[in-house]
């Protein structure tokens, strides 16, 4: 079966080979969502079947935003 | 400056193995509210993006030790919280309704199966519009129907299916009693595969798609 996934072995009690692009897939759009990772599911979950940089892309933006909103909020603190 | 980053909820059971190391080599903690632990580790933060993918592994292998043992609620990759007192916060505000689904989902698992279009360009460039427009057609017709296949093939062992349609074609999110990962397998390998198609099958993964939610999208104390 042709697949663009790249396999990546984990090491641990129970050897399973998992695509790279499926672990960045659930640690980013699965599970509970609380702050910061809002920003991640923008992208969407699909986006990781386009590709690993889309995502990568994605994370990278994220956390410049949230480095500028924690630029920000010591800007708006001191302006009250 | 550094933050506190939550991998999973569990229920606490004396036999649950922890990791004995977190994301960037930090320790991993337990914090308890009645039955419900929440495993966490005091991070370096933000993150440097250049090591984001190493990052993504190691906290998947944190929650995928816990969950080999038993069912997990897991949290995104950047789930931050300032500090203790606000994941304690955070757990007592709903330590309640985490509680409930992971007894609701304790026996059950994950399994997936994406099913998508394989892309011929080469094909498509020598048609015309109208062609390769009614061919498109003729495939996301036959994605459709496939996905459909599948689940009906895997209805008998799955407890619960979620369909999302997505870009790329169809994932199929199934919950499925812990010990029948095989069976969802060989249920999906069963539907014959027609040319155009592909599909690809992973888990067991913890039920993320089948969190109630309460849980999904909780109250986020201690967060802006």
């Amino acid at each position: 079966m042709p697949s663009d996934f790249e396999p990546i072995t984990l090491t641990g009690s129970a050897e399973e080979d998992v695509s790279l692009l499926e672990i960045i897939d659930h640690v980013l759009n699965a599970g509970v969502l609380i702050h910061g990772s809002l920003v991640i599911s923008v992208a969407g979950v699909d986006l990781v079947y386009v590709g690993l940089n889309v995502v990568l892309t994605s994370v990278e933006t994220a956390l410049r935003s949230l480095k500028a909103e924690q630029a920000r909020e010591p800007a708006k603190r001191s302006s009250k | 400056m550094s933050r506190i980053i939550v991998y999973c909820g569990f229920l606490q059971e004396e036999r649950t193995k922890l990791p004995e190391m977190g994301v960037g080599g930090s320790k991993v903690n337990v914090l308890a509210q009645d039955r419900l632990c929440l495993l966490w580790s005091e991070v370096p933060w933000p993150f440097e993006p250049a090591g984001l993918q190493q990052k993504a592994v190691e906290f998947h292998q944190v929650v995928q030790h816990v969950f080999q043992q038993a069912a997990v609620v897991p949290f995104r990759l950047l789930s931050i919280f300032d500090g203790v007192p606000a994941l304690e916060k955070f757990a007592a505000e709903n330590g309640a309704t985490f509680t409930a689904d992971l007894e609701r989902l304790r026996h059950y698992v994950q399994m997936e199966s994406v099913v998508y279009v394989i892309q011929e360009r080469a094909a498509e460039e020598e048609k015309s519009g109208r062609a390769y427009l009614e061919a498109k057609a003729e495939v996301l017709r036959l994605s459709i129907d496939h996905a459909a296949r599948v689940k009906a093939a895997i209805q008998p062992i799955s407890q619960e299916i979620q369909v999302r349609e997505v870009k790329s074609g169809t994932r199929i999110f199934a919950l499925v009693r812990r010990g029948n990962e095989e069976r969802f397998r060989e249920g999906v390998k069963a539907v014959p595969l027609p040319q155009s198609i592909s599909r690809r099958v992973s888990g067991p993964w913890p039920a993320a798609e089948f969190l109630s939610p309460e849980v999904r999208m909780p109250q986020s104390a201690g967060q802006q």
